[in-house]
């Protein structure tokens, strides 16, 4: 087995970044340190829809993006179910019908399953029916126009929004807005933040949606990671601040670094 | 069981995935190659896929089926979706296998280029008039933030259209300042964010530590 | 409710529909609004117009779904007007599924011309699999496809027959309007096989491209409609993206009329509240 060349600095970065946040998990994990996370509005804000819709009597609808498992934005799908997970659980608290509708097939048994599980924890199996998951299409506006349809046909209360968005993005924020739905979306997709801003109550911006899953548990082995995650960012800044001095002075030997 | 076994193929299947990024030849030991390895798994990854949408296509058959059984409000709408579907499929699967079929790419085509592609344009259209009410509605100077990202919006929008060039010559310049200077920092803090919680959650995965996704948890 | 209120909160189908009247009246009668080329559009045309039609061949990926193809299609509408007449020849590729079907509507035009498909151009088809496909595609672009979208096996066709490496093509487009585009792109193909690349991408993802542009990652942006619209005036001949942009204008003005409307109301309400 040999190395490819041009990817020695990528595989150390790696290694060094995980030893970092595997680091402080195990600190984190011991009780040595545990991390406080500050306050995110957005993921309070969930059990506040959540809490409105069983108020009004109406569903609370929550999707998972648009993205697949195995795709570049694979990472927001994943914190986006966590979050499913954890809505499912306050909607079998509070009787309140949930509504998940899906796009990626190979999402749809994953969350799925999360919901049943959420309702078989909370010992209301009965409240799992074949169409609180559903899958409506894989290609991206019929599956736009089968979300709007849903908000305005069962008249949802509250609609939850976490994952990777493209421009559907403001069709369902906006769709949502007009019938008057509180709505939460968490998104990393950089061209969609702004629609989400301005059409939603509360957003989550880039890495608050990855924290998403810690925050919500208060986990110590997910806080760990989170704050490993921002030591990781830190290690980061140095090198920019670094490699910006020494490229203005005309100094390469980084970038060349980098390269290896 | 039921949760180690999935962490077990998750850890192996990401590692070997990773590693064939950095590392070319046989696996020490074995006459494995990493690189048709990684290959094969991405392939089997594919055929799951292929088994996921089937199991999405019952979920949605099973919806409909039973809108259309029950006559649910609106019921004429999931049979239009079902027979659809069905049409759709079937096109699609006598072209893939007659490729040098004249009629059949010709049907093909015509249901791209006169159902699905005028019903997408359609939707996407949509936009435009959601991006309007949604901005009559967000774009409010009710403190210095808001007023901050109204003025930026406003001198955008007049950049990007040839009529805000026709007025102001300097607006096409203000827009681009705004674009490649502001709004590239913002971008670029974003984006480096973003990775590097992505990269965390791609580790807690890789790793075990995150398992929401099996359920339960 | 007093009219300063009644301002601030505009029934939304006034809006669409004043909209509506807006953008379909230029559009059924252009107004002609003069139109600047970008310096990302002008990068695109001279890297064309360098090109050695007797050796050189270009890469379109068409990556779009009929939701964004409004934005793109033009793109690559225009973009293969370039080609046929410099008499480059082109390969289609898709890794999108809709994409093959964008392809095959503009070569079936230039076939009905008299081009020769197989000589000019030769269409791919669709390769799933997301970024994996495009890695493997940018690895080995021979390997990738045994029979083209048409069924032909790829040894047959003439316009393949010096690509053997991804660096084999002198310039690729990718005309995307999601994922996967060029961030994977980027990622697997450009950085590791130092590809000369260049995008055309729907208006509302071209801030993401920037940071790429200015790295020198991406060479050559066609921006929405408006791009398509920019190198049609390079090329003399406005066609479908021109046409639209007169409309597009309007729907801007529309859209700051009604912030500014909005806005209005709010600070004169706020004002009488003070008093």
């Amino acid at each position: 087995m040999t190395a490819i060349a041009g990817t020695k600095f990528l595989l150390w970065t790696i290694i060094v970044c995980g030893a970092i946040i595997v680091g402080v998990v195990q600190l984190s994990k011991s009780g040595k340190r545990i991390p406080k996370i500050r306050r995110i509005a957005g993921l309070d804000s969930i059990e506040e829809a959540i809490g409105r819709a069983t108020e009004m009597g109406r569903p609370v609808h929550f999707t998972p993006g648009l993205s697949d498992v195995t795709a570049e934005t694979a990472p927001q799908t994943f914190a986006a179910l966590e979050i499913l997970s954890y809505v499912t659980g306050l909607t079998a608290k509070y009787n309140t019908e949930l509504i998940v509708t899906i796009r990626i097939p190979n999402v749809f048994p994953l969350a799925q399953e999360i919901v049943r599980q959420g309702y078989l924890a909370a010992g209301k199996a009965d409240m799992f029916k074949e169409d609180t998951v559903r899958f409506l299409s894989s290609e991206q506006f019929a599956y736009a126009a089968g979300v709007m349809g849903i908000f305005h046909r069962e008249k949802v209360a509250s609609n939850i929004m976490m994952g990777a968005f493209w421009a559907e993005s403001l069709l369902f924020a906006e769709a949502g807005a007009q019938i008057g739905a509180i709505q939460v979306a968490g998104t990393a997709a950089m061209a969609q933040i702004p629609f989400f801003v301005a059409a939603c109550d509360y957003t989550l911006i880039g890495e608050e949606l990855f924290a998403g899953g810690a925050y919500l548990s208060q986990d110590k082995v997910k806080l760990g990671s989170i704050a490993g995650q921002d030591l990781v960012k830190f290690t980061v800044m140095s090198f920019i601040v670094i490699g910006t001095l020494m490229s203005t002075w005309g100094n390469s030997a980084l970038i060349e670094f980098m390269k290896k | 069981m039921r949760r180690e076994i999935p962490l077990a193929i998750t850890f192996v299947v990401g590692m070997t995935i990773l590693m064939s990024y950095f590392f070319a030849g046989t696996i020490p030991g074995t006459a494995w190659n990493l690189k048709n390895l990684a290959g094969d798994i991405t392939g089997w990854g594919v055929l799951v896929s292929a088994f996921a949408v089937l199991l999405a296509s019952v979920n949605l058959v099973r919806i409909h089926g039973a809108a259309i059984s029950r006559k649910r409000k609106g019921w004429y709408n999931s049979g239009i979706l079902i027979a659809t579907m069905v049409a759709f499929a079937l096109v699609g699967i006598l072209r893939k296998h007659n490729p040098a079929n004249t009629g059949i790419n010709d049907l093909f085509q015509n249901m791209f280029n006169n159902v699905l592609s005028p019903l997408g344009a359609a939707m996407f259209a949509l936009l435009a008039f959601y991006i309007a009410s949604a901005s009559y509605r967000a774009f409010r100077a009710r403190s210095l933030e808001a007023s901050i990202l109204l003025a930026a919006a406003v001198l955008v929008m007049l950049g990007r259209a040839p009529i805000g060039e026709l007025m102001w010559g300097q607006f096409p310049v203000i827009s681009k300042w705004l674009l490649d200077i502001p709004n590239m920092a913002g971008q670029r803090a974003i984006m480096i964010g973003a990775a590097i919680g992505g990269f965390a959650t791609s580790m807690r995965i890789l790793l075990g530590l995150e398992r929401g996704h099996l359920g339960g948890e | 409710m007093n009219i300063f209120n009644k301002l601030q909160n505009i029934d939304r189908r006034v809006i669409y529909a004043i909209l509506l009247v807006v953008l379909v009246i230029p559009l059924l009668r252009p107004i002609g609004i003069p139109l600047s080329v970008n310096e990302t559009t002008k990068t695109i045309y001279n890297i064309i117009e360098d090109l050695d039609p007797a050796t050189d061949v270009v890469l379109l990926s068409f990556d779009y779904s009929p939701g964004g193809s409004p934005d793109v299609h033009p793109q690559a509408v225009v973009i293969a007007e370039h080609l046929m007449r410099r008499g480059i020849k082109w390969v289609g590729v898709s890794f999108w599924d809709a994409g093959p079907m964008y392809a095959e509507q503009i070569m079936k035009y230039y076939e009905a011309q008299g081009a020769m498909y197989g000589v000019d151009f030769v269409n791919l088809g669709y390769m799933a699999g997301g970024e994996t496909a495009i890695k493997n595609f940018g690895d080995n672009p021979r390997g990738a496809f045994s029979n083209d979208f048409r069924g032909n096996s790829i040894d047959s066709l003439p316009v393949m027959a010096g690509i053997n490496n991804i660096t084999d093509f002198a310039y690729t487009i990718d005309f995307v309007s999601g994922n996967p585009g060029f961030q994977e792109w980027v990622r697997q193909v450009q950085g590791p096989h130092g590809i000369k690349y260049g995008v055309g991408i729907v208006t509302v993802s071209v801030p993401q491209v920037m940071p790429f542009l200015q790295a020198g990652q991406v060479q050559g942006l066609l921006q929405g409609l408006r791009g398509a619209a920019e190198y049609e005036m390079l090329l003399g001949s406005p066609g479908a993206g021109a046409a639209k942009m007169d409309a597009q204008s309007m729907g801007h003005m529309v859209i700051i009329l009604f912030i500014l409307v909005g806005n209005v109301a709010f600070f004169m309400d706020k004002k009488k509240d003070k008093k």
